[in-house]
Formats: structure tokens, C-alpha cells, sequence
């Protein structure tokens, strides 16, 4: 039996991760220290998110979990947040994402309108989780307080998406 | 064996995702970030620095926000610097005040009104405070609405008090508002007459006639009455005008005596000069 290595199909499959690694690093920075700059009132973008659909999409479920957990203990590292939580939203997020991967229609989807929607649906359930840990140990009830910031932090973060999917349909121009 | 690492393999994006919630959510249950040991402080100090690198770029938003709290912090300082400004003013004032009380002090010596007499439109009070009091001749009696009249004479335990409404009385007194002086006269009716006030000077209804530093009778300053007719009269050069006293004359019952004397040595020359006057007019006649 000869077992043959794909050995340059590995390397950049490396090279990608290293280059997700990359992204996950300067849009954790970018969220942390210049969201001041794009903040509307006290609602933010989510770009660490935006990137953990791109990943789930592209690369399917599996990676797509694996790599939003991994950014959200980063963002709850970077952030002054509870650990874990950010990690747990994200991966459920992530999760939710990898069921509109399509192997090898990577493309297509985040090239089009549909991946704003499974970004803006990917974000309810991201403020979801995270809201009900956010507002665990206060007076406020969780659907108000979701409607208010959940539904407008998941159309702001859509809003951003729209770049994504212009770099993706600019490539697929090319 | 094999099966089950097939059915891992088969579901392996399930049992990642719930291993990685079970993860997440013991992360979550360490809850204290000091648990997480120095890693967490040293990012925590790297994203400051960062961040603090950045502080140059405006931001919009937040330079918004915080003219609004200048603008808040500007008005609220600019009422406490009116206030402060009102409150210094208050406080010259109210020290004026007191020092205006401290140098006019006056003593009271409070007396009941025991009879009344009228003899040819003099009117006349008796109270029951003498010379035992230490009430003396010429002091004035007012009760709490203005001037009542003056002291002409004594006995130990009495008083003879010539009131204001008296045709032998001139009383010199001031418009508090425009400190224009002239004489209080009674001539008989209901109301004063304030004389010697020419038709140029500032009067208005209502203003609150005081008996005027002038008088060596009076102490200054004690309420006489409100103007309540102005009249300018054709061929004369001074304005009618008319004040109502303060005082119920009909129904007095409680007077004060202020135990104030006029200076003597100004007495003795007006008296000195008062009889030269009659004098000459002696001598004209």
C-alpha cells in the first residue's frame, strides 16, 4: 500500500490558516482599539464574527467551530470581557454558519446577498447567547434588551458584510 | 471500535461544538479573571497601549458627546458664577444693612395708649410709661405701621404724646425710592400733605414717604405713610401732593417710644434762630 502525501495541498492549506490566524489577529486589534472610531451611539460591528462565517462557509462546519471558538477566547482574552463567553456565542454562531457551506460554492456564497443573510442570522444567534449571559445577573429582561441591541448590533455588523461579500464578487469579477 | 470512531468521524462537527461549549461554559464558570493568571494582564496592557496610541484620531462621535457635556458643564458653571456674582451683592448689601443697623440702634420702650384728647385739631395720646420709664420730652412714639407723634411731656408714670396729626406739626421727611425731601404737614383731613416738592422732580403713586435725616425732631427712616394723590396745580411751582398715613389714629392701643433724643446743641440753634426770626418780624411790625 503507498500512501501518497499531498504535500503542497497541505502546505496551503497552512498557509490558509495562517493567513485566517492573520485576519483573526488584526480585526481582533481593529474591534478593540479603533471600533471607537465607527461606534454608532453604543452599538458596535462584530468583524471577528463576520470572519468566523467567511471561515464556516468556505471551510465548512468543523474549522468553522473550531475557528470561532478560537477567535472568541481570543476577543475574550483581548477584550475585558468573562472568558467564554464570546467563545461560546461565536462557536454557536460558527456552528449555525457551517450549515451553508457548499463545497466548493465557497464563492457563490459569499459573492452574493445570501451571505449578508447568514451573516445578519448568524449574528442574531451570536447576540443571543451572548446577551443571555450579558443580562444573567441583572433586573432587565432579555427580549427588550435583544430586540434593542441584539437586532440593531446584527444589522450594523451586516452592514460591514457587505464589504466581504464586494471584495469576494470583485475576485470572482477578476 | 471501529463503529464508534465512525460515528465520531460522522458526526465529528457535533461533538466538536459540544465539546467546545462544555469548554466555553467551564471557561465562563471560572467567572474570576484573576484565575486566568498574568496572560490575560499582559494582553490587557498591550491592547491599553495600543489604544492609548491611538488617541490622536478624533472621533466624531465622542467629540460630540463631549462638547454636549462642555456645553452642560459651561451653562452649569456660568449659573454658579451668576449665583456666586447675586450672592456677593446680597452679602454687601445685607452688611450694609447691618452696619446702617448697628450705627441707627434704636431703643423702644413699648407703652399702652390710656387716653385721648382733641383740643382744636391737636391730638393728643396719654401713655402709661413716664419719667420712671426713662421716657423724656421730645422723644418720638410710633407703633409697628410708622409715626405715631412725639413726647411734650411727663410725669413718673405718664406720658403726654403731641400725635402727627397735629396743625403745629411739620415734619421733615423723603421719598424712599427717590430720596426727594420735603415737609409732612397736617392740615385737617384725612390725609398729609407733603410740601415743597417741585412739579420737576420724580414722584410716583404709591412711594414710601420717611422721616428724612434732616429732622432733628425724628429719627430717620421711620415709615410716615404712602403717596396717593399728585397734583400739579396751574401757577404754582410745587406739586400737591398727598400721603396716607400708616398709622389708625382711631384705633391706637400699642405705641413704642424710641428712646431717642434730638442732638441739643442743633436744638438750642434752631431755637436760637427761631427766635431772632420772631424778633425781626417784632421789630417790622
Amino acid at each position: 500500500m503507498k500512501i501518497i502525501f499531498d504535500k503542497k495541498g497541505k502546505r496551503s492549506q497552512v498557509r490558509k490558516f495562517t493567513y485566517y490566524a492573520i485576519a483573526a489577529l488584526i480585526l481582533s486589534f481593529v474591534n478593540i482599539v479603533l471600533l471607537d472610531f465607527i461606534a454608532v451611539g453604543t452599538l458596535t460591528p462584530d468583524f471577528l464574527l463576520i470572519l468566523c462565517v467567511w471561515i464556516a462557509v468556505t471551510e465548512g462546519q468543523f474549522f468553522g467551530i473550531i475557528a470561532g471558538f478560537l477567535c472568541g477566547i481570543l476577543f475574550d482574552f483581548i477584550s475585558h470581557d468573562v472568558i467564554g463567553t464570546n467563545a461560546l456565542a461565536k462557536t454557536a454562531a460558527a456552528f449555525v454558519a457551517g450549515w451553508f457551506y457548499k463545497e466548493n460554492k465557497a464563492n457563490i456564497t459569499i459573492g452574493n446577498f445570501r451571505f449578508l443573510a447568514i451573516v445578519f442570522v448568524c449574528s442574531l444567534v451570536h447576540n443571543m447567547v451572548y446577551f443571555l449571559f450579558y443580562i444573567k445577573s441583572t433586573e432587565i429582561s432579555f427580549f427588550p434588551f435583544f430586540l434593542k441591541y441584539g437586532l440593531a448590533t446584527s444589522l450594523y455588523t451586516t452592514v460591514f458584510a457587505i464589504f466581504a461579500m464586494l471584495v469576494k464578487m470583485q475576485r470572482k469579477g477578476g | 471500535m471501529q463503529g464508534f470512531i465512525n460515528f465520531v468521524a460522522k458526526y465529528k462537527e457535533y461533538f466538536t461544538f459540544v465539546a467546545l461549549v462544555i469548554l466555553s461554559l467551564s471557561f465562563i464558570s471560572l467567572g474570576d479573571v484573576s484565575r486566568i493568571g498574568g496572560f490575560r494582564t499582559v494582553v490587557i496592557g498591550t491592547v491599553g497601549w495600543m489604544q492609548s496610541a491611538f488617541t490622536w484620531i478624533p472621533k466624531p462621535g465622542a467629540l460630540q458627546s463631549e462638547n454636549k457635556s462642555l456645553r452642560q458643564l459651561n451653562l452649569q458653571l456660568s449659573t454658579e458664577a451668576t449665583r456666586m456674582r447675586n450672592a456677593v451683592i446680597e452679602n454687601k448689601r445685607l452688611r450694609d444693612m447691618l452696619k446702617l443697623r448697628e450705627g441707627n440702634e434704636l431703643l423702644y420702650v413699648p407703652a399702652e395708649v390710656v387716653g385721648k384728647n382733641t383740643i382744636e385739631l391737636r391730638n393728643y395720646l396719654t401713655i402709661d410709661r413716664g419719667a420712671t420709664d426713662s421716657v423724656r420730652a421730645g422723644m418720638s412714639v410710633r407703633n409697628d405701621a410708622g409715626l405715631v407723634g412725639v413726647v411734650i411731656g411727663t410725669t413718673d408714670n405718664f406720658a403726654l404724646v403731641e400725635m402727627i396729626e397735629n396743625r403745629d406739626i411739620k415734619i421733615a421727611a423723603k421719598l424712599q425710592r427717590s430720596g426727594i425731601d420735603g415737609v409732612i404737614v397736617w392740615e385737617g383731613g384725612e390725609v398729609f400733605e407733603l410740601k415743597n416738592v417741585p412739579k420737576a422732580y420724580d414722584v410716583k403713586l404709591g412711594d414710601l414717604v420717611l422721616t428724612s435725616t434732616f429732622s432733628n425732631k425724628y429719627p430717620p427712616d421711620v415709615p410716615i405713610g404712602r403717596v396717593v394723590v399728585i397734583k400739579e396745580e396751574p401757577g404754582n411751582i410745587f406739586k400737591t401732593i398727598s400721603v396716607r398715613s400708616f398709622v389708625n389714629f382711631g384705633a391706637l392701643e400699642e405705641v413704642f417710644v424710641i428712646k431717642y433724643m434730638p442732638n441739643p446743641e442743633r436744638t438750642a440753634l434752631i431755637k436760637q434762630m427761631d427766635e431772632l426770626l420772631k424778633l425781626r418780624k417784632g421789630y417790622t411790625k
